[in-house]
Formats: structure tokens, sequence, C-alpha cells
């Protein structure tokens, strides 16, 4: 089939450049690749290690890994299989090398990944939503501050009436409570 | 209270690269109930800066796969569905001729047009393995004896320019300003950028009169 694929192209005018995805089910070349699955994965990344620049150098890790030995011989459901796999690899290794402790893993997603594109950050919303939900009034109050409101500690501290060594102990024990709540709802 | 786990909360806060701790269970519970807080707060989407030097990256890394057979870089790509290979091949083969881009960045000497030798350091305080960073003004750079020979390498970080710091115990140049850390002998060992910094440039460098010179330009 490869063969034939070979000899047919030579019919075949060169496509412009920067638009490669062909029909529904291969890539045509790395570049497609690359593009239809750079946002996913950093993506992905970043809601499973909450920073950029880990997520970017994690992002740069499974490309640099996954596109040398790719063959796109593969439908798009199973090269998106196979980065994602890649990508497990991956964070794995960073956990393992920085906290040295599987702190988030992307095996949930892995088990539905294919050949559907994979659902981005599915849970994150609505669990984080929940997990504050779960928190005394306090502890929320902290979190939302810091999490999302982006206050500094200072001006959570102010915020809520309270030192700032008050709300750092404040945000270390919503954190760990968050932590217990979140253990709770996996299982 | 400024415990490791603290400290990287606070780096996921401010958008921080964390350091790495070694956690305990309890910790690391911790650490992943802020990262479920903090990527509500983003979708995560990669900025186009990123994705597009990571497309530059990898266009260099595929670019310099050795092709000892032919076709070594069409071999990548090789398409069964017959039909969608028909109409993708033209490009996959377009593509393949045109990703000779820029070379990785080599490393080099520095050596001034003119100059003199100055003397850094006593030989006698130069032993064999040691590292020891100098500052003549307009050159600093890192001094090194290894099976007593002497080089030197520049002390200005590839990247924008800072000035590196040696960290003894590891044998390493660590830039203050991106995290970026190179070897004693000038090569790259670690960075967090798109695009890696070309190693550090050599400098000339010799031993006389029981002195350590290094070759500077002259003083203005």
């Amino acid at each position: 089939m490869g063969e034939r694929a070979e000899s047919q192209h030579e019919r075949q005018r060169a496509e412009p450049r920067g638009l490669h995805l062909v029909g529904q089910d291969v890539y045509a070349d790395w570049e497609a690749v690359y593009r239809d699955n750079v946002g996913r994965i950093h993506r992905l990344m970043y809601a499973k290690v909450g920073n950029r620049p880990d997520a970017e150098d994690l992002t740069t890790e499974v490309f640099l890994t996954a596109l040398k030995p790719l063959r796109v011989t593969a439908s798009v459901g199973e090269v998106r299989s196979y980065l994602l796999a890649t990508a497990r690899t991956v964070l794995a290794e960073y956990w393992r090398r920085t906290l040295g402790r599987a702190v988030t893993t992307l095996d949930e997603e892995l088990g539905i990944s294919t050949p559907e594109p994979v659902p981005e950050n599915p849970i994150a919303p609505a669990r984080a939503a929940a997990i504050l939900a779960a928190l005394p009034e306090r502890y929320r109050r902290i979190l939302e501050l810091r999490f999302l409101g982006a206050c500094s500690l200072r001006e959570a501290a102010d915020e809520m009436g309270v030192t700032v060594g008050n709300a750092k102990v404040l945000q270390h024990r919503a954190l760990r409570q968050a932590a217990t709540v979140a253990e709770g709802m996996l299982s | 209270m400024k415990t490791p786990a603290w400290r990287y909360v606070e780096d996921l806060l401010a958008g921080r690269k964390p350091r790495p701790f070694k956690a305990s269970e309890d910790e690391a519970a911790e650490v992943r109930a802020a990262i479920l807080l903090r990527s509500e707060q983003d979708s995560g989407e990669p900025s186009e800066e990123f994705v597009a030097a990571l497309r530059d990256r990898l266009a260099d890394e595929l670019a310099e796969q050795p092709a000892p057979s032919t076709g070594g870089r069409r071999r990548f790509v090789k398409i069964t569905t017959a039909a969608a290979a028909a109409a993708a091949a033209g490009a996959v083969i377009d593509h393949a001729l045109i990703t000779q881009t820029a070379a990785a960045p080599e490393k080099q000497n520095l050596v001034p047009d003119n100059g003199e030798w100055r003397a850094v350091v006593a030989s006698t305080d130069l032993p064999d393995g040691s590292v020891r960073p100098f500052d003549l003004g307009a050159v600093t750079g890192f001094l090194r004896r290894r099976g007593g020979e002497v080089s030197a390498v520049s002390a200005i970080c590839t990247h924008l320019g800072c000035r590196l710091r040696l960290d003894a115990p590891e044998r390493k140049l660590n830039c203050p300003c991106h995290r970026t850390s190179f070897n004693v002998d000038g090569s790259l060992a670690e960075h967090e950028l798109p695009v890696a910094p070309a190693p550090l440039p050599s400098l000339l460098v010799r031993e006389s009169g029981g002195h350590v010179e290094v070759f500077v330009p002259p003083p203005a």
C-alpha cells in the first residue's frame, strides 16, 4: 500500500504549504500532526502541572520524543493516542524527577481518548468548584482570593481582616483540606 | 513556615516554574489540589510564541536526523491510506526539501582583534579540577583546570546576556534570569527556553610566569 501511495504522489501537484490535513483520517505530515495537537497537549499538561513554564517544557518533550519515530501511517485517532501515551510517560517522568511522587497522571484521559479528540481539561472546573463548595467558609474564601482572585497573600489577608501570618496558615490548612476533599471525590 | 511545598504553591500562583523537592504524600496532595484550583483559571492555551518556536525547533530537529539511506527523511511520513496519501504526498516531499533551516547554534571562541595577555590568578591557585570565576572588566569568565590543561569560558549567558554564577558543588554555571545552566566546559546543561541557547564561547588562555593569563581587549 505504501508503494502504491509513493507511485501515486507523482501525479499529484504539490499542496500549498500550511494546510495539510487531508480527509478525515490521516495527517499529511509532521506539521499537520503538530498543528492539530500542540494546543491539546499543552492544555492537558497545563491542567496537570498548573504552570506554563513546565507545561511548555513538557509539551516540547512530548513532540521531540514522539515526532521522530512517528510514521504517519496511522489514523488521526491513532496518532493522537500515541501522542497521549507519550504525554503520559513524559508527565510520569516529570513527577518522578521533581517531587518523587505521581502528583497527577494522564491515566484517566488515556482510557477515553481514541479515536475521539481528548476532552480538554474535562473535569477540572467542575471539580474545583465542587471542592471549594465543600470547604468551610474561611477556607473557601482564602482559596478563592488567592487562586481565583489572583490576590497576593497580603491582599487576601487584608480582604479577610487577618494578619499575613494568619492568612498563610489559613491557606495552608485550606489546601490540605481541599486535598482531602479531592481525594474523597476520586474514590 | 516557608516550606518547600509552600514555595511550590506560591510559584504556581505566580506563574513561575516551581522548584522540585522531595514531597511527602500530604504535600503531594496539597500540590495536587493547588494545581487543580490553579488550572481552572486558565484554559492552558499555548502562547503563539511558544507554538511558533517549538515548530521551528522541531523542524530543526527533524532536519538533523541522519538520512543514510535514500529518502531517510521522507520515510518519516509514509501514508498507507492510498487516497489520502495521493493527495498528501506532494506536500510531504515539498516539506522534506524545505526543512533544512538554520543549524543549531555552535560554540565559538572569543578572540579580540588585538589585545593583551592579562594575569588572572596564580597557577597554584587553580589546582586540577577547580573552577574559578574572574572579572577583568571587559571580559568576565570562568577558568578551569582539567588534566593539567587550563581553559576558560565566558561568564555571560548566551541567551540575554545575564551574568552566570558558579555553582561549585554542582559544577554548573547558572543564569539568574531564566534558570538556564551551563556545564563548566561551556556546554549547555539545562534550559527552559523555547530554543536552546548556544554554548558559552571559549576565551584564549595560557599559563605564563606562574600565572594563568587570559587574552583580553586592550583598555579603551
